[in-house]
């Protein structure tokens, strides 16, 4: 038996259980209150147009019931696999008993119920204010869209209040079965499969949120007992046919009429106004209205309500024309809809010049515009986020990698059709083939490898190892080698510079060839090689994170500038920068026909800067050792001597192709929804090719642009996305506040869906996102004047619908034996040695479900020599496998480290009585979260 | 454990040397390649090329070689030698086994005390039971199976996905290991093959996910009570699978399973030179190369029992000798110019017709001009099998 505490695994049973003993009037009457409270309509509010702003001010970009964070507040047993779920537990009531009571298959039994210390030990729980505050503590999203008021714990605990000691316990009365002698009646939950969906225009919901279906619990009112004695009935209302009558579905049909799915309880339900599901199935589908009508269920009218809605009935008048829209449940109302823009990230050109494709990340679309009448020729729907397009050498077919999805489309150049889809790692970022154009090199950043595809079978045969964030590819001109760029450093020893790494793969058998290291360099991106194989050109940057972030001030925290690669293995680094005007964001270069120059896109500063290769190389080779490797590298004034100038166009320029007459250099204009033209000989800007995005920029936008932007810095030194690229890290460690030379160092974290994580900051002191990136923000990081109200809010608008990918570690809501192993170690309350842990010890405490944190500040040892602090905030862990390094500092390269080397008296949690397999599938479970 | 062993080594030493020797006289079946001709190499001779002389794994890398010395790891290739030491960024000095990844060309290495370390394009990547998911750090060996690295450690076996980042642990809770402490792996596309120090053969299928374990019928009796009725020891220090047959090596004696039958192979009945096996290598299904504390035994050809066994004959001779051998009865000696100093063989490894060898005093290469298999003019007039050379 494991830890001791569990002879059998706990299934949750769902209210319909608890019911059978607490539905009954006095001290047990906690199912009607329940039914009344938010609590039970907490699933099907999901449904509400509001759900969707909520989710996308969340990060979360799918459907609310189809999200983790959503269904953990709003629904009961969502983070559990189906076997641990009873058939009779529903998740559409929402947040039932269990939630807060655990899950009830081993106390349920009356015996057990009466003796608490007996219902403790099989799973009750007593929720505690904590527990609440889990789901209750007050979200940015929720307060943006909702009129929220602020959570007060004792008052809402009266709303809810449902005390349960002593009374009588009887079993409730079910229908019972009998022979079919017409129609059946199945109930609400059955009709719900089909019309709760999406697609059904959740029905269900809407219903579920009505009077309709708070009918039959309303009855055990104190109003209800009003109105029984006021019409002169005797009796408890539930239980009166007078009031079942209009108050259920149920009310003078016989007894054989009900399968086992119907629930009377459920109120007023659809076969009270639709007539019962024919026994010819309304699971079939009834598609129209005849094919309706001959299933027996018919179009509501006025007649059919009146038989309840009686006038005067209760004090109530009853206008049809007035309540029917009430209750119409065809449709929501308006519909939250978000603006849709292009966001074009990167394009490749044809050999004849006449076609532009264009990979758009927003609307997840491949456009294919004609460069010179500037006409859009097609816009192609693809997967989710499509990042770069790459063309077959005989140009049949275009590959288009999907970030979002993690998998390449591949499209037909001729008919536009998506011909397939291949599973690649997570967030593909660029692409290329070999010279034959059977093998596809695909840089996964998320997964640190490279796919290796068969474009002949059509399948990924292999995968290389890169270094971290692979983003970057290019083919030498010779074939033999593919040059990967990557985004993060490597891992290094704790507090020191950054080393990055250009990752180099052998064609002829796909096997890694080299591994360059790039010093004190990180966001290796855009790569290109020299058409006459001489040399690669990388972007990068080089963060001065290690000391304070007041150096700016000096024009010395972020640098700008290229990497160098010879044939040879030598790497020299120029800067991009100018004395007093940086070159923020450097994010694709590419090379003239000629060789003569490249060009690289400055997405923080909206330009490209054009590189004289003679003169770049002659700086170079005149340059003593000592210079190239010492001087060079931090020379700002250098790039006066190579960079023929700088060309203005649009924002956030990211990926770029020359025509192939070497005439024009084409650049995706990422937040402009556009494609800039450059005239090569005339260094400048000759038009801008429209790809149709909307006119009107939304808040968002206005912040998207703003967090691209390097304007706001001191000499346009960085963006925020400088350190947050695709919104996420960089993997580095800051010193950002000015108390001391290397003094409180804290690691980078994620944007991804972290609105509703506050607070931030690793000590937990910014309960905002607007306090975080506010007058924050030009205190420690920009040094200049601050952001106005105007721009704060935009920022911050856009920062909160940064999405978190889906979890690619977990399928559905099945797991693997290690992380079903791993979740009983997450949840144990009892060590090994069948110890009960103190409850700060246990993992789930502090990492409560859905963000697996309780949003509160912690100490769990981890404080160090450079802390003035030990206590810091407890991270979110959603998608935790995707931010390494870990703890505030950094200090921890991996998940394990956290534990085995960081964690040497248990307080973070308590774990050194696990053996290593056991801490093994600790963290192949929280992988999954 | 340790107590079975030395109860074992006196039993044996007590056996009469007799005891299996009856039966005809014994002739070549045909003519068994020998390697006469090798290149030693120590790190004197090298100048300091080979950095260290106690060789633990040779891997062949088509004509180059890599070498897992205990001080550092070692490149041949083209005549030359380039090697690696913690300086140069490996992370630890014991190299104790090798593997290269066929699919995406990186080696993989065992380190003793310290995980292992994945080489790849110049550069080391290293894993340890503190960062990783790796069971322990003292690491006996690795190989490669698809994605999979699987790892043999002293606490159990260890398998890291390379795509997925998985690792998972099989010891006792997951495996029918009676003991942890695996010293060997050798991994094909349909099996993966564990020598467990005291709990004999684990085989892992890759298709069903299902482990067997082969442990010795006798269970711990310290002489093979009954011949070939399974593996002759579950002290094993080594697992070869190649062309559908399994050789294990133990240190007591070399074990042959072909999925159905068994067949064990001790110094008292075989051309083996000692019983004490570091390491048995199967060149194909009827040969294998056993590294002795006491020489190389090469059991040449399973059917007819012919080896040839080179070691040195004194221990002061300069050079080794060949023993061409059918069963335990020697036919002829054969001179070789293999001078290394020491014949305790810690590993070996084929590069085409070339054998090498690795001692704890340096390494060789046997030169294999006009290798063949087998033997040559079997069943025609270069002799004729006489009788068993394995009375029951």
């Amino acid at each position: 038996m494991l830890f001791g505490q569990q002879a059998k695994d706990r299934v949750y049973v769902g209210e319909r259980v608890c019911r059978q003993c607490h539905h009954l009037s006095g001290n047990r009457n906690q199912f009607n209150p329940w039914r009344l409270s938010k609590h039970a309509l907490a699933y099907a509010t999901l449904s509400k147009p509001e759900a969707k702003e909520i989710a996308e001010l969340s990060g979360i970009d799918v459907d609310p019931h189809e999200s983790p964070i959503c269904l953990g507040c709003h629904t009961t047993a969502y983070n559990v696999e189906a076997w641990e779920r009873d058939d009779s537990f529903h998740a559409e009531d929402g947040v039932q008993c269990e939630l807060c009571h655990g899950p009830g298959s081993e106390y349920t039994d009356a015996d057990i119920m009466r003796d608490p210390e007996k219902a403790r030990q099989a799973g009750l729980l007593k929720p505690e204010e904590r527990d609440c505050m889990v789901c209750h503590k007050e979200k940015g999203s929720h307060i943006a869209v909702l009129d929220v008021r602020k959570f007060d714990y004792k008052e809402a605990l009266k709303e809810i209040t449902h005390p349960g000691l002593d009374g009588p316990l009887y079993p409730v009365t079910q229908p019972p079965a009998g022979p079919l002698t017409g129609p059946e009646y199945v109930g609400v939950l059955a009709c719900d499969e089909c019309h709760g969906e999406a697609s059904a225009g959740r029905i269900y919901g809407k219903w579920r949120t009505s009077k309709h279906a708070q009918a039959y619990a309303i009855l055990s009112t104190e109003r209800a007992r009003e109105i029984r004695s006021e019409m002169g009935i005797s009796g408890n209302p539930q239980k009166s046919d007078r009031c079942l009558e209009c108050h259920t579905t149920i009310a003078g049909e016989s007894a054989g009429r009900f399968t086992e799915s119907f629930d009377p309880a459920q109120g007023v339900q659809c076969e009270s106004c639709h007539v019962p599901k024919s026994e010819s199935g309304a699971e079939a589908a009834v598609p129209d209205s005849v094919t309706t009508a001959e299933a027996g269920i018919h179009d509501v009218e006025k007649e059919i309500c009146i038989r309840c809605h009686i006038k005067g009935i209760h004090g109530h008048t009853f206008d049809f024309e007035t309540m029917w829209p009430m209750i119409d449940h065809t449709k929501w109302g308006e519909e939250y809809t978000r603006l849709e823009y292009k966001t074009p990230f990167n394009l490749a050109v044809t050999k004849n010049g006449r076609r532009l494709f264009v990979a758009c990340e927003a609307s997840g679309s491949l456009i294919v515009v004609n460069p010179k009448t500037e006409e859009i020729i097609t816009e192609v729907e693809i997967g989710t986020q499509p990042h770069f397009v790459y063309l077959s050498p005989d140009e049949t077919r275009a590959y288009v990698s999907n970030r979002g999805s993690d998998d390449v489309s591949i499209i037909d150049t001729e008919t536009y059709q998506v011909l397939s889809t291949i599973t690649v790692g997570d967030e593909p970022h660029e692409m290329a083939t070999n010279e034959e154009g059977t093998i596809l090199y695909v840089a996964n950043a998320g997964t640190y490898d490279v796919s290796v595809v068969d474009l002949v079978k059509g399948a990924e045969i292999k995968r290389l190892a890169a270094s971290r964030g692979p983003w970057g590819v290019a083919r030498s001109p010779d074939g033999q080698f593919i040059y990967v760029s990557n985004n993060l450093p490597r891992f290094g020893e704790f507090r020191t510079p950054a080393m990055s790494e250009v990752t180099v793969i052998e064609t002829e058998r796909s096997i890694i060839k080299h591994r360059y290291t790039v010093p004190a360099a990180n966001l290796l991106q855009g790569i290109d090689i020299a058409p006459n194989g001489e040399f690669a050109l990388v972007t990068l940057i080089r963060t001065k994170n290690l000391v304070p972030m007041t150096r700016n001030l000096q024009g010395w925290i972020i640098t700008n500038g290229i990497g160098i690669l010879w044939k040879d293995g030598r790497i020299d680094q120029l800067l991009l920068d100018e004395l007093s005007d940086f070159f923020a964001d450097p994010t694709d270069i590419v090379f003239s026909k000629n060789g003569r120059y490249a060009f690289v896109s400055g997405g923080g500063v909206q330009e490209i800067a054009m590189i004289d290769i003679k003169k770049m190389k002659q700086i170079l080779e005149n340059a003593p050792e000592i210079q190239r490797e010492e001087v060079l590298p931090n020379h700002l004034g250098i790039s006066m001597e190579y960079i023929l100038t700088r060309i203005p166009v649009g924002q956030s320029p990211r990926g770029m192709a020359v025509s192939p007459d070497n005439r024009y250099l084409y650049v995706a204009d990422a937040l402009d929804d556009a494609i800039s033209v450059i005239d090569i000989k005339k260094r400048k800007r000759i038009k801008v090719i429209d790809l149709g995005g909307p006119k009107e920029i939304t808040q968002a936008r206005y912040g998207e642009r703003i967090f691209h932007s390097a304007q706001y810095t001191f000499e346009r030194q960085f963006s925020c996305h400088s350190c947050h690229p695709d919104g996420h890290i960089d993997g580095l460690v800051y010193d950002i506040e000015p108390d001391g030379l290397g003094i409180n160092p804290v690691d980078n974290r994620t944007l991804r869906g972290i609105n509703d994580t506050a607070p931030f900051k690793w000590k937990g002191t910014n309960p905002t996102l607007k306090r975080q990136c506010g007058p924050r923000l030009a205190a420690f990081f920009t040094r200049i004047d601050p952001f106005i109200p105007e721009q704060s809010a935009a920022l911050d608008r856009y920062i909160i619908t940064i999405t978190r990918p889906p979890n690619r570690y977990r399928t559905g809501n099945e797991l693997t034996p290690a992380q079903r192993r791993g979740k009983r170690i997450f949840e144990r309350m009892y060590d090994n040695s069948g110890n009960l842990i103190p409850l700060t010890n246990r993992c789930n405490h502090c990492h409560a479900p859905p963000y697996y944190t309780n949003r509160e500040v912690f100490d769990v040892g981890t404080n160090s020599w450079l802390d003035t602090h030990s206590g810091f905030d407890v991270p979110h862990l959603n998608n935790i496998y995707a931010s390494p390094p870990y703890l505030h500092d950094g200090r921890a390269q991996s998940l394990d480290e956290i534990w085995t080397v960081y964690n040497p008296d248990d307080t973070h949690g308590l774990t050194n009585d696990l053996t290593k397999d056991q801490l093994n599938d600790l963290i192949e479970y929280l992988k999954t979260l | 454990m340790h107590r079975i062993f030395l109860i074992l080594a006196v039993a044996t030493s007590l056996a009469p040397k007799g005891l299996c020797q009856s039966g005809p006289t014994i002739t070549l079946a045909g003519e068994p390649y020998v390697y006469k001709e090798w290149e030693s190499f120590t790190e004197e001779s090298t100048h300091g090329g080979l950095i260290n002389d106690h060789i633990f794994f040779l891997e062949a890398d088509g004509d180059s070689l890599w070498i897992g010395t205990e001080g550092g790891l070692v490149l041949y290739e083209n005549g030359k030698w380039k090697s690696w030491t913690e300086e140069d960024g490996l992370p630890w000095k014991v190299v104790m086994g090798l593997a290269k990844d066929p699919r995406t060309g990186e080696l993989w290495l065992a380190l003793f005390g310290e995980g292992i370390a994945r080489f790849s394009g110049g550069h080391f990547e290293h894993f340890t039971q503190m960062n990783s998911g790796l069971l322990n750090d003292v690491v006996y060996g690795v190989d490669i199976q698809g994605d999979n690295v699987w790892v043999a450690t002293t606490a159990g076996i260890s398998r890291y996905n390379q795509v997925t980042g998985e690792w998972a642990v099989f010891n006792e809770k997951h495996a029918p290991m009676e003991e942890v402490w695996t010293y060997n792996v050798d991994a094909a596309e349909d099996r993966v093959y564990f020598a467990v120090w005291g709990g004999g053969i684990l085989e892992w299928d890759v298709k069903t996910q299902v482990w067997t374990d082969y442990v010795d019928p006798d269970g711990e009796m310290e002489i093979d009570l009954y011949r070939d009725d399974g593996l002759v020891h579950v002290i094993t220090t080594s697992a070869s699978y190649i062309d559908n047959v399994l050789w294990a090596g133990t240190y007591f004696g070399l074990s042959r399973y072909d999925r159905r039958n068994w067949r064990g192979y001790m110094d008292i009945d075989s051309g083996l030179p000692s019983n004490f096996i570091n390491l048995a290598v199967g060149r194909n299904g009827t040969s294998c190369y056993s590294c002795t504390d006491k020489g190389l035994g090469v059991l040449v050809d399973f059917e007819t029992d012919t080896w040839v066994t080179y070691k040195q004959d004194t221990e002061d001779a300069e050079t080794w000798t060949a023993h061409v051998m059918v069963g335990n009865q020697e036919i002829k000696t054969m001179s070789t110019n293999l001078d290394l100093p020491n014949h305790f063989t810690i590993c070996v490894e084929f590069m085409g017709d070339d054998v090498w060898i690795g001692t704890g005093h340096g390494l060789a290469r046997g030169i294999g001009n006009g290798y063949y298999d087998g033997l040559r003019g079997k069943g025609s007039s270069a002799g004729s099998f006489k009788g068993p050379t394995n009375p029951k």
